[in-house]
């Protein structure tokens, strides 16, 4: 019979080890970072330009485009794209994002070959068909107006427009009036400013080998246009924090968000903030987790999370509640700040959540797809490689004092948002 | 190919482990042979509460998720119709810490009060956030009830009613236990950068001694074939309207099951797909179209849901879909066509195997159907699948009387943002 109240041996993770990419360079100049490991004979290409929402002239033209890449090239209509990417098996998509414009393909690598020129036209000769466009245009115009019945929705976009105001780049929603105002003619201004070799990172990952690579160069190292790299253009806000109550028509729950403007992973505070968030609501075992969920049963979730953009980021908490708990959650939500702010977290809370976050970053290097994505996150902004280790060295050695001085710069109820979409 | 290797305790517990060793990490998977199917109608969502329950504490651990996240590991779990199945995800050489906490919560939970009363606020706040308080939400109460009519799949995994849940008491969760969460009726699969040998004798340490249970024989009532349209129309604050079609169709052990779900690939399966390129693309009748199988052990379901565009009525929609259904029945299809869902098929199933996870949740599925070697033989028997086939299958199962149809009807009430 075992001994089950002593718990078996718990083993440290010792090799937290950034897999480091080959860097190569298109005729084109174009960077690409290729993560070559794994098992699966399986390529996962991403092509990225600094194309998102600080880029554009016009509100929600960095989507469009982006959105509208698939519906028609000169040598490919859009009934042809979507019939070769089934036929070989392969997944394309143009995945939202706020700062960039991404191309994502999953292919097998036996048939990469002929699935990366219908990339490469997309890239090079779009030509946003009209027609499609107008069917663009209705399919998300409907989409969002079922979003917009969902409290949880209604919720975040107003908190993230308030934090960052309401025509800025990081602030502005979109509304289904919106898609009325642009035409064929935006989209193509926006894509031959921004999607331009001096605009664009690829990331290669899964079986690379040189065949892999030579392609790439042959097709998107010649088809992508050269071209400059463009500036942002990034307005800053500033308003005060205050409440905001929104009633929709007899909700069962209620949608809280509560949240300020936070530094991005650009300042020096941001990795002891990565583990002061996960303490406060950044997994299961978090503070909000077990004192308003475990604890009191008032939810099915909550949480908090740091959004870092490019040129800002933000913070907030998020759940929804029964009604009858809404503002004994909101309470619970400050006074969970001021615990972080008054007492110094124990070193068993803290070692469980240094552990804890060790495991989330080995898990985020295991296989070809997980590095790449670090390798993006950091190459997107020029943040260097060793800052991974960085961040390993901080979550191991950051203190208890060091994190109430974060809860205290950071954490304050006068500086925060607080939107309620509830009864 | 997936290689593992397999063995049986002497409690009956059946255990699975495949190495992967081109991971740091280890998943394990722990499917209990139970679901909502096995619940009573009157305490509907009992099985899913327990899920919840089973995290915690348990004979000997207070907590299950603390260790797990001093480990370095995440863990999960989900219950649907068939099984309840809970994963944790470790830094391999953390793997015991996993099977000391799954060992210890299936030889007993701790049954405390308290854990049960917060549950179950818990899971009616669950209730709400995923099926009342969401537009189209309760969608699946309406037509699971009318597509069954006998067989337990009648009501969803979360409940009929969230007084169901409300009402669970601490005998009914113990009664519960020791009837299904016993090792004679799980499977535990192991797979990442494990050996074999080590691991065979770790969980013969940890689970060795864990009683057999007098676990129920499963007797369900089987649905008859249906035999007359099932429509209903509901009308609710909903932004558009929605409509749902469903159709019985295999059970997942059927060899038929895989032309099925061909099936479901021709007309939805990627942007190229029927439904897809001619219902939204070319004529424009749909703005959103899905078709799926639910997969499950009794047989499933073939799922059509959908919203009309802007001006296209709800039973020009329904025409639009049946024309397409029709056209299956009557002619064959390309052959390029079920190559290229052959070819999707082969995809999907490659990157799957990259997942660590994937492959154990697989693994334990297979070998609850009856055999884990089937995870191999897939691609085979989507392989022989031929154009007559899929014609077959179409008369089988697009057949006005096997269908139950739920209109979700938009009151057009002012939303205020």
């Amino acid at each position: 019979m075992p001994n089950r109240v002593i718990a078996p041996e718990i083993q440290e993770i010792k090799n937290l080890k950034l897999p480091q990419p080959t860097v190569l360079q298109l005729d084109n100049g174009i960077p690409v970072y290729v993560t070559n490991m794994g098992t699966q004979d399986i390529v996962k290409l991403e092509v990225i330009f600094y194309a998102g929402r600080p880029f554009e002239d016009k509100q929600l033209v960095s989507r469009a485009t982006a959105g509208m890449l698939k519906e028609g090239t000169r040598n490919y209509k859009a009934s042809q794209i979507a019939e070769l990417t089934d036929f070989y098996g392969g997944t394309l998509s143009v995945p939202v994002s706020l700062d960039t414009s991404n191309i994502l393909l999953f292919s097998l690598k036996k048939h990469f070959d002929k699935l990366l020129p219908v990339v490469g036209d997309m890239l090079s000769e779009p030509i946003f068909p009209e027609h499609e466009l107008q069917l663009f245009k209705k399919r998300n115009q409907q989409r969002l107006q079922v979003d917009l019945t969902r409290n949880d929705v209604v919720a975040y976009r107003k908190v993230t427009e308030f934090i960052f105001g309401k025509d800025k780049p990081y602030g502005y929603n979109s509304e289904p009036e919106m898609y009325n105002n642009i035409g064929t003619e935006d989209l193509k201004k926006h894509f031959y400013k921004n999607f331009a070799s001096g605009n664009c990172k690829i990331f290669l990952s899964g079986k690379i080998d040189h065949e892999i690579i030579d392609m790439v160069n042959k097709v998107l190292g010649q088809k992508i246009r050269k071209g400059a790299v463009q500036k942002p253009q990034i307005k800053t806000h500033v308003d005060r924090a205050t409440k905001i109550k929104i009633q929709p028509p007899a909700p069962l729950q209620t949608a809280i968000r509560i949240g300020s403007r936070m530094v991005n992973k650009h300042h020096p505070d941001f990795k002891g903030l990565y583990v002061l968030n996960t303490i406060l609501g950044g997994y299961f075992g978090s503070r909000l987790m077990t004192n308003i969920r475990e604890d009191k049963g008032y939810t099915y979730n909550i949480y908090s999370t740091i959004d870092s953009m490019f040129y800002d980021g933000c913070f907030y908490v998020g759940t929804e509640v029964g009604n009858e708990f809404a503002n004994a959650t909101i309470e619970e939500i400050y006074k969970e700040f001021d615990i972080l702010k008054n007492d110094l977290v124990n070193e068993g809370e803290l070692s469980m959540v240094r552990n804890y976050l060790l495991g989330n970053l080995l898990t985020s290097l295991d296989g070809p797809f997980n590095v790449s994505e670090i390798i993006k996150a950091h190459s997107m902004e020029d943040i260097a490689l060793t800052e991974f280790e960085a961040l390993v060295q901080t979550i191991k050695t950051i203190s208890p004092d060091n994190i109430r001085e974060l809860a205290r710069k950071y954490l304050n109820k006068n500086q925060m948002w607080e939107v309620v979409v509830g009864p | 190919m997936i290689e593992y290797s397999k063995f049986e305790l002497e409690n009956g517990l059946r255990v699975l482990i495949h190495e992967d060793n081109s991971t740091p990490m280890v998943a394990v998977n722990v499917l209990y042979d139970v679901g909502s199917r096995d619940e009573s109608p009157e305490k509907t969502g009992f099985a899913h509460l327990f899920e919840h329950l089973m995290f915690g504490g348990s004979a000997n651990v207070p907590d299950f998720d603390e260790p797990i996240q001093k480990a370095g590991g995440e863990n999960n779990a989900f219950t649907n119709n068939d099984i309840t199945n809970f994963y944790d995800v470790m830094p391999a050489e953390n793997l015991e810490i996993a099977l000391w906490l799954e060992s210890d919560r299936m030889l007993s939970l701790n049954f405390d009060e308290k854990v049960l009363d917060v549950q179950r606020k818990v899971v009616v706040e669950e209730f709400k956030e995923s099926c009342l308080n969401q537009p189209y939400g309760d969608a699946w109460h309406h037509i699971s009830d009318m597509a069954y009519q006998k067989h337990p799949y009648r009501w969803p995994t979360i409940g009929i009613v969230p007084k169901h849940v409300e009402d669970a008491k601490m005998e009914d969760v113990k009664d519960f236990f020791f009837k299904y969460y016993g090792p004679n009726n799980a499977i535990i699969v192991i797979s990442g950068n494990v050996k074999v040998d080590d691991t065979k004798k770790i969980i013969e340490k940890w689970f060795g001694d864990i009683p057999r249970r007098n676990t129920p024989k499963r007797n369900l009532p089987q649905e008859m074939p249906q035999n007359e349209f099932r429509a209903k129309i509901q009308k609710a604050d909903v932004p558009v309207d929605s409509l749902y079609m469903v159709f019985h169709s295999p059970a997942r052990a059927d060899e038929d099951f895989y032309i099925s779900d061909l099936l479901s690939d021709v007309l939805c399966n990627g942007p190229s797909a029927r439904f897809y390129h001619r219902l939204v693309k070319e004529k424009q009748i749909f703005s959103q179209i899905d078709c799926y199988i639910t997969g499950s052990i009794d047989p499933g379901l073939l799922v059509i849901e959908g919203k009309p565009a802007d001006g296209i009525t709800l039973e020009e929609a329904v025409d639009a879909i049946w024309k397409e259904l029709d056209e299956l029945k009557n002619d064959l299809i390309p052959e390029n066509e079920l190559i290229k869902w052959k070819n999707k098929v082969e995809s999907t199933l490659v990157f799957s195997e990259a997942s660590i996870l994937n492959k154990a949740i697989n693994l334990a599925f297979f070998e609850l159907l009856g055999d884990a070697n089937l995870i191999n033989e897939e691609v085979g028997l989507y392989e022989k699948i031929t154009r007559d086939d899929i014609r077959k299958m179409a008369q089988q199962i697009f057949k006005k009387e096997n269908c139950s149809q739920l209109f979700y009807k938009a009151t057009k009430s002012v939303v205020d943002n």
